[in-house]
């Protein structure tokens, strides 16, 4: 996976390379892949949570001033 | 770099883009602030919540296609053609600034030894894109679902801003070309389209419980906490100081760019590649800001809340031509944005309900869309780029900056890229039944339960300590 063994090699080589992170040039893709799986599978995730949420406490039908007797003291 | 000079050159340029960012870090900070405080003890932490998490949204879309966006869409497509290939087709080509290198899969998108700019410069952007969803983020508070808000601030961030930007704010622009189009400091380009997207979302989304009385009447929701307000419009007054750098191009020599034999002149210049100097824009930037400051604390009669925000609002609606105007013409020119975007706020609340719970689309919208229009007057006939001059219309050059080609470019920012888009988007979301919070949860309080479990914990620790 590395892509830089040995500085030296690396910075007098005739062209230096400027990528230097682990799997350059073989693995970007994959990891847009990954990344765009992981971005919309948060929303599902928290899409279906926060419909959970607001449900049920729509289901308590507090009144307008019911929060303050929650307010804890300093 | 294997010269001392270009080393030293490139490392400053990257260190500057650097130091703009972080400086508008605290914009966002501000900007997180000002809503706890603007927003009612009930709502506070999933207020916070819902602004910090545009930061990842906005960033990871950011990096997925929001910068390719940038450097893919200046030519419309189709609408005038590159100077670099002359093609009027999307740049993806091989020219050195086509959209190819900025795909997420390039390997300039990363840590690269031989590129030291294009991370700053994403990142200088980026912070550009957080600025426009929190716009609009202040706009929507303690009614929007999490979720909504999401995606909305992907796609004011990350989409409609970018297209903008291509379109009006590089130097390639097909607006430079056709329209003479000019906003180096993004009165349009960030607040005028933010603005115009949250009024779209406003339309759809509805006005809080219990904001207009059953005749109409407006009632004010003044901010909970004044001084968290006011805490965070200074912060975002300096952030705004990063937001000015970035706009510029700290060190570049203008001569060979613009093709000129034998002419050497380094300078900095703003986003169109035309010369200006830091030093003078700063001059401007504080005096429309005072100017701002000056006119919102007579016109609102010393309210706190709308004098800081009218302070912004004189920056935002002269900085369309802050690279060029004289400092009296700054401070005037913020004047008069904030007696405009003073009073349509209040009259567009009155006429059509819309309740803008921190004035964003005053602000930000109608300041920034005053100012398009009043640059386009007082820069009249200046250059919108140092490439070539041209006529209106003619695309394969530069038309110079005209009030007609501002006011159109104002309601292209404004209703084309920032209200419609942003009234369907939530349009959609509504019909999927994503877009509002319940009724019940509304009259409750968004943070109910976490009042309740922070309650209860308390309760715990009490009793084991008697």
């Amino acid at each position: 996976m590395a892509t830089v063994t040995n500085w030296i090699d690396h910075l007098s080589a005739k062209e230096v390379a400027g990528a230097v992170y682990p799997g350059a040039g073989s693995t970007e893709t994959l990891l847009v892949i990954i990344g765009i799986v992981l971005w919309i599978g948060w929303h599902v995730i928290t899409s279906v949570s926060e419909d959970e949420e607001l449900s049920k406490l729509a289901r308590k039908r507090h009144g307008a001033n019911d929060h303050k007797s929650n307010i804890t003291e300093w | 770099m294997t010269d001392q000079l270009s080393a030293l050159t490139t490392i400053f340029t990257e260190f500057y883009y650097w130091i703009t960012v972080v400086l508008m870090f605290l914009i966002h900070v501000g900007f997180c602030m000002y809503e706890v405080g603007a927003s009612r003890y009930k709502h506070h932490q999933h207020t916070l919540m819902k602004n910090t998490m545009l930061i990842p949204l906005v960033t990871i879309t950011w990096f997925f296609f929001g910068w390719w966006i940038y450097w893919a869409f200046p030519t419309g497509p189709g609408l005038a053609p590159s100077i670099m290939n002359e093609s009027a087709a999307l740049i993806t080509d091989e020219s050195t600034f086509s959209a190819k290198w900025y795909l997420p899969n390039s390997n300039l998108m990363a840590i690269n030894l031989g590129d030291h700019i294009s991370g700053v410069f994403w990142a200088a952007f980026l912070l550009f894109s957080w600025t426009a969803a929190s716009i609009v983020s202040g706009a929507v508070i303690e009614r929007i679902t999490t979720f909504a808000f999401g995606i909305l601030a992907i796609a004011i961030g990350s989409v409609f801003w970018t297209i903008d930007a291509a379109w009006g704010w590089h130097f390639d622009g097909w607006m430079l070309k056709l329209l003479g189009y000019h906003d180096a400091y993004a009165s349009g380009v960030i607040h005028a389209i933010a603005g115009g997207f949250a009024l779209g979302i406003l339309m759809v989304l509805g006005p809080r419980i219990g904001k207009f009385s059953s005749s109409g009447e407006p009632r004010n929701i003044g901010p909970r906490n004044p001084w968290l307000v006011t805490v965070g419009l200074f912060l975002i007054y300096t952030g705004f100081w990063g937001f000015y750098a970035a706009c510029n191009i700290p060190i570049f020599n203008l001569g060979p760019e613009y093709g000129m034999e034998g002419v050497t002149y380094w300078t900095a210049t703003n986003i169109y590649v035309t010369p200006t100097t830091l030093s003078g824009i700063t001059m401007n930037f504080l005096m429309s800001l005072s100017g701002g400051l000056l006119v919102g604390y007579v016109i609102a009669k010393g309210d706190p809340f709308w004098t800081y925000s009218s302070g912004l609002a004189g920056i935002i609606c002269a900085s369309a031509g802050n690279d060029l105007y004289h400092p009296i013409q700054a401070m005037i020119i913020g004047g008069i944005g904030v007696a405009i975007a003073y009073k349509l706020h209040y009259w567009v609340e009155r006429t059509f309900k819309i309740d803008d719970a921190v004035g964003a689309v005053a602000v930000h919208g109608y300041a920034g869309f005053a100012g398009l229009i009043i640059c386009g007057f007082v820069l009249n006939g200046y250059p919108s780029s140092g490439y070539s001059v041209g006529a209106m219309w003619d695309g394969s050059t530069y038309a110079s900056i005209n009030p007609l080609g501002q006011f159109i470019g104002a309601l292209i920012m404004f209703f084309v890229l920032g209200l419609i888009p942003g009234w369907i988007i939530a349009k959609v979301l509504h019909g999927m039944g994503k877009l509002r919070i319940p009724r019940e949860v509304e009259i409750a309080g968004l943070d109910y339960n976490m009042l309740e479990a922070s309650r209860n914990d308390e309760k715990a620790v009490s009793s084991s300590t008697r």
